[in-house]
């Protein structure tokens, strides 16, 4: 036991002072892998967030009901008795075609243009209208509903207003499946690049190698320092990530939260995203781990003088 | 100990170099391996410290047959050797003391234990004052005994020596000598192959001498005909 754990004692030691001996290039292979590691994490942040906002605002998605323009008050009544009886409906109100002519003049006041376009009209072009909410924000009993209301007599049309956020939650999970691939490639690249790293490690150890394993050091033991070094270069390299992405998004949040004040939300980009930060390390050191273990078994099999 | 029986080796594509070569070493011997070059001194070395295994025949290390060792348990037969060859391969980008702490490192020993036992080792060899010198800037025969020392730190029952003299002149070659026989003094089984007989002092040593391969004589307390003990002044300046 106190043997096993001298020779990983020791591996790490030969490492660690390996790497202080050859600090710039050390830093530039976790610079490599930091960069690499943050391409794809920044990538998802995106993604993470625009579907977190789309989130919230489906739910703020409701369904607009115009009735025929000639309805009479009997018909808005008999409707609004359908809406009442609707179990899937959290909550309506009505908006009378007066209300709504009155809303549209008082909000074109400002704009000279508008407002004498609407006084040319002489009579009211809108319709009654009902502005419903429903209690699931699924896309699909959404749209059952709207089927729903459409039927009902006297409606001309029904409306639902959440065909752009479907667009955008397809777009995005296309977008999810474009950082699997970014991951999955950069992940290669890592690979390749930490395996040759420790194969030239290996080449300048050459003879320290080949002398170990006269003497009797196992397969383990030469093994072991290299493999410490591709954990340690992704340790490093995951924590440099970190740093970048975090950093990243500390610059973005000015911005983001400006746009947000803009649109009267407190919306900003999570800092601490402790499960992204903690995926984002161990998927270096296990990238590190796996490369240097190819690496160093294919060199090991060349070396070995038996 | 040690058993050859039979042993015969042949290399891909080249002649036989041992041929049906059968000895036995007890513990605590010291005997000489001889021979011209090309002989298969090295080549006999090599079978006992299993970094090669023989074409043919059974080689018997403490009981173990060495054909039939997992590969796995190769270093584990490796640590009971102390090993020492004719170009020192000492690893010249450390100093002394990281040369001679190697076989510590891989025996698991920790490191207070190690460097007690590499400054003994060193002290052995009358290198203590110069555990933290680079090994290129020792003379080869110092060099030569820091590879014993390395050797001999992991305290091994049997030390294999492939020409430790051959690059030596008269006065170094005398020096790893005596270490050697002041090893054997204390119970090491040392076997060692020469190409000359510059050391062969003792009376008592066992000499293997191998003809193109072939054990042609196993005689004890009998000298090579090229026995010249030349005094040190003839080498030294």
């Amino acid at each position: 036991m106190s043997i096993w754990l001298n020779h990983h004692l020791q591996a790490i030691k030969l490492v660690l002072s390996r790497m202080r001996a050859n600090l710039l290039s050390t830093f530039m292979i976790c610079l490599v892998v930091g960069v690499a590691m943050c391409l794809p994490s920044l990538f998802y942040l995106a993604v993470d967030n625009l579907s977190k906002l789309t989130d919230h605002m489906k739910s703020e998605t409701e369904i607009s009901l115009f009735l025929k323009l000639d309805a009479t008050t009997d018909t808005i009544a008999e409707v609004d008795a359908v809406l009442a009886k609707n179990t899937a409906i959290h909550q309506y109100h009505l908006v009378t075609k007066d209300d709504a002519w009155q809303q549209l003049q008082a909000k074109s006041r400002d704009n000279q243009n508008i407002s004498t376009a609407i006084g040319q009209l002489g009579k009211n072009p809108l319709p009654d209208a009902f502005f419903i909410q429903a209690k699931s924000a699924d896309p699909e009993t959404l749209e059952t509903l709207r089927n729903t209301l459409q039927s009902i007599p006297g409606v001309e049309q029904a409306i639902l207003n959440a065909d752009w956020a479907k667009r955008l939650s397809t777009l995005l999970s296309i977008g999810k499946k474009l950082i699997f691939f970014i991951t999955l490639l950069l992940a290669i690249v890592l690979l390749v690049i930490i395996g040759n790293t420790v194969r030239m490690q290996i080449l300048t150890q050459k003879d320290e190698i080949e002398v170990s394993y006269l003497i009797g050091a196992t397969n383990s033991f030469i093994r072991m320092p290299f493999l410490y070094a591709g954990i340690l270069y992704g340790l490093f390299g995951g924590v440099l990530s970190v740093l970048m992405v975090a950093g990243i998004i500390q610059t973005f949040n000015y911005s983001v939260m400006e746009i947000s004040r803009l649109y009267g939300s407190d919306f900003s980009l999570a800092i601490l995203n402790a499960n992204l930060y903690f995926t984002i390390i161990c998927l270096a050191v296990a990238i590190g781990w796996v490369g240097s273990y190819l690496a160093v078994t294919r060199a090991i099999s060349a070396i070995k003088i038996n | 100990m040690i058993q050859f029986d039979q042993v015969s080796k042949r290399y891909p594509g080249s002649d036989q170099i041992l041929k049906n070569v059968s000895f036995n070493i007890g513990a605590g011997e010291f005997v000489y391996v001889t021979g011209h070059s090309g002989a298969g001194k090295s080549t006999l070395l090599k079978l006992i410290a299993a970094t090669e295994l023989p074409t043919s025949g059974t080689v018997l290390i403490a009981h173990q047959n060495v054909s039939k060792l997992k590969p796995s348990a190769i270093p584990f037969l490796r640590r009971r050797f102390g090993l020492i060859f004719q170009d020192h391969k000492l690893l010249y980008d450390r100093n002394c003391f990281e040369n001679v702490i190697l076989p510590l490192r891989i025996n698991g020993v920790s490191e207070q234990e190690a460097a007690k036992r590499v400054r003994a080792a060193l002290d052995k060899v009358g290198l203590l004052n110069k555990e933290k010198v680079m090994p290129i800037t020792l003379s080869g025969g110092e060099q030569q005994r820091l590879a014993i020392a390395r050797a001999v730190v992991s305290r091994p029952s049997i030390l294999l020596a492939d020409e430790p003299t051959g690059n030596l002149d008269a006065s170094y070659a005398a020096d790893i000598m005596a270490i050697f026989q002041a090893f054997n003094q204390v119970g090491v089984t040392v076997i060692m192959s020469t190409h000359d007989a510059l050391g062969m002092s003792a009376d008592q040593s066992r000499v293997l001498h191998l003809d193109h391969g072939q054990l042609t004589e196993n005689p004890f307390m009998q000298k090579p005909s090229n026995l010249n003990p030349a005094p040190a002044e003839t080498f030294s300046s």
